[in-house]
């Protein structure tokens, strides 16, 4: 299968796979796949070459990651600030997309046995139409297998993502769908690209630079984050496995910061919940501090309101989201 | 938190050491909390001192989405009104100042930890092992990492 490697682990990198499984071990790696064109550089081939050789690391890593036992991973692929980079390289990043793109739907069988789920992240209106086709094809074609995820940012930014999702509730209050007290950040969640995945555990980027340029930015805020100077094209088994020893020494700890980030989290969610019944028996005409049986079952018919408003709005907007594709798959049927 | 109650002590202890370290030069370098209420003392003086908490990263952002939200409903803005430069000028924790160009991170824990998701998108992240007793021969390497960086900005 052109996008997961056949194959499996040698005696060697199986023995280190078996000592690093009995620690905990990430169940979502993001990647920064950085470096491709500094390699070509390196050696002397065009940048395109860099960026098929790149495909073909991904591949690889992929099947390490099936190895390892890790379900989920989500790649950094074309961000919208790489529209910048000349037609040139633009048009060659979108011709290696039409291929491997169109390589995907040929391997269908291959997807369906290994249960692999695809899902593209990001402003997809910005590439062009075809493209955009072969993306939706891919996309509904493995929709319904839960073996393995893999995310696939293009046409990317987490800014773009963030704004997106905000709109996404502006739309839903527009519709008559939400309120505006009904806005929270599990809510800001659940409408982002992301929303059928948990937190990345580990966020990889290579080539050395230590930044995260606009990538995952809400979703990394607790992982583990791993810098590694080794250019994307020649990364190892052993360089993701210093990875995965890099988040097993960082895991207790980042297990109790994200724990009581959601405990804060949820403490001001209930805060806020009683201080809208809090208004409301004012508004009502009642005390705020009289019976307290009144306000448990004014807080209790609330937040059932509340849940089976943002339900109404989650359908409506999965709807909406499954609408564009199929609707990009009819233009090409 | 701590930091943000006891900004009077903070200050006491930044001038104190301003003092030992810069000697007589200190005067040189004015240093001024920044403050929600006025955002315009940040021009007017050489370094400006904010302190933030992780309120001031999600839970900013979900402010701002609700205010935008509380728009719409009143019918004063579209949906379509939002894109990234609109949220942007909506979040109110660092009003008036740019992006971090360089994150120092203290300690062994490799995570923002929930600092600024948004701000940090192109942020230079440099971790140092703690800040107690931190040398300025460190600090100094730090910036040097920084300086040595080539931000390509997608291109």
């Amino acid at each position: 299968m052109s996008w997961i490697r056949e194959g499996e682990l040698t005696i060697i990198e199986r023995f280190c796979a078996n000592i690093i499984k009995a620690g905990p071990m990430p169940k979502h790696v993001a990647f920064i796949m950085d470096g491709n064109r500094r390699y070509a550089q390196k050696c002397h081939v065009e940048r395109q070459q860099g960026h098929s050789q790149g495909f073909d690391k991904l591949a690889q890593t992929l099947r390490w990651c099936l190895n390892l036992g890790i379900q989920e991973v989500t790649v950094y692929a074309f961000s919208i600030e790489n529209f910048k980079r000349s037609k040139e390289e633009v048009d060659g990043l979108m011709e290696l997309a039409r291929q491997k793109f169109s390589r995907l739907l040929e391997e269908q069988e291959n997807l369906k046995k290994h249960g692999v789920c695809i899902r593209v992240l990001g402003d997809l209106p910005l590439l062009p139409l075809d493209i955009q086709e072969l993306i939706a094809q891919a996309v509904l074609a493995t929709r319904n297998y839960n073996k393995c995820f893999l995310n696939v940012c293009f046409a990317y930014t987490s800014r773009h993502e963030i704004s997106n999702a905000v709109r996404e509730m502006a739309w839903g209050v527009e519709q008559g769908l939400l309120e505006p007290s009904d806005v929270s950040e599990s809510l800001l969640e659940k409408c982002l690209y992301t929303n059928n995945s948990p937190d990345p555990d580990l966020l990889i980027r290579t080539s050395g630079e230590v930044r995260l340029s606009d990538f995952l930015l809400w979703q990394t805020s607790h992982s583990c984050l791993v810098f590694q100077s080794v250019l994307w094209p020649e990364y190892s088994f052993w360089n993701l496995c210093e990875a995965i020893l890099r988040f097993q020494m960082n895991y207790s700890a980042l297990q109790k910061a994200r724990n009581s980030y959601l405990e804060e989290r949820r403490r001001q969610e209930m805060e806020k919940d009683q201080a809208y019944v809090t208004k409301k028996l004012q508004q009502e005409g009642f005390a705020s501090h009289g019976d307290s049986r009144r306000r448990q079952t004014l807080l209790q018919k609330c937040t059932a309101m509340k849940e089976e408003r943002i339900q109404g709005f989650l359908q409506a907007l999965e709807h909406k989201r499954a609408d564009f594709f199929e609707r990009l798959c009819t233009v090409s049927a | 938190g701590i930091f943000k109650r006891n900004n009077s002590r903070l200050m006491d202890e930044i001038l104190k050491q301003q003092q030992e370290l810069l000697g007589l030069d200190c005067s040189k370098y004015t240093v001024e909390f920044s403050n929600q209420d006025k955002a315009d003392q940040v021009l007017n003086c050489q370094s400006t001192l904010k302190v933030l908490s992780p309120e001031d990263g999600k839970a900013d952002i979900v402010k701002a989405a609700q205010n935008f939200c509380q728009l719409v409903a009143q019918q004063q803005r579209t949906h379509t009104d939002l894109d990234v430069n609109v949220l942007d000028n909506l979040l109110s924790s660092t009003n008036g100042f740019p992006d971090p160009d360089l994150v120092l991170k203290f300690g062994p824990v490799d995570s923002t930890l929930g600092f600024l998701p948004w701000h940090i998108r192109l942020t230079e992240i440099v971790s140092l092992p703690s800040h107690l007793n931190i040398s300025y021969e460190d600090f100094f390497s730090a910036l040097h990492h920084y300086a040595a960086c080539e931000q390509r900005w997608g291109k």
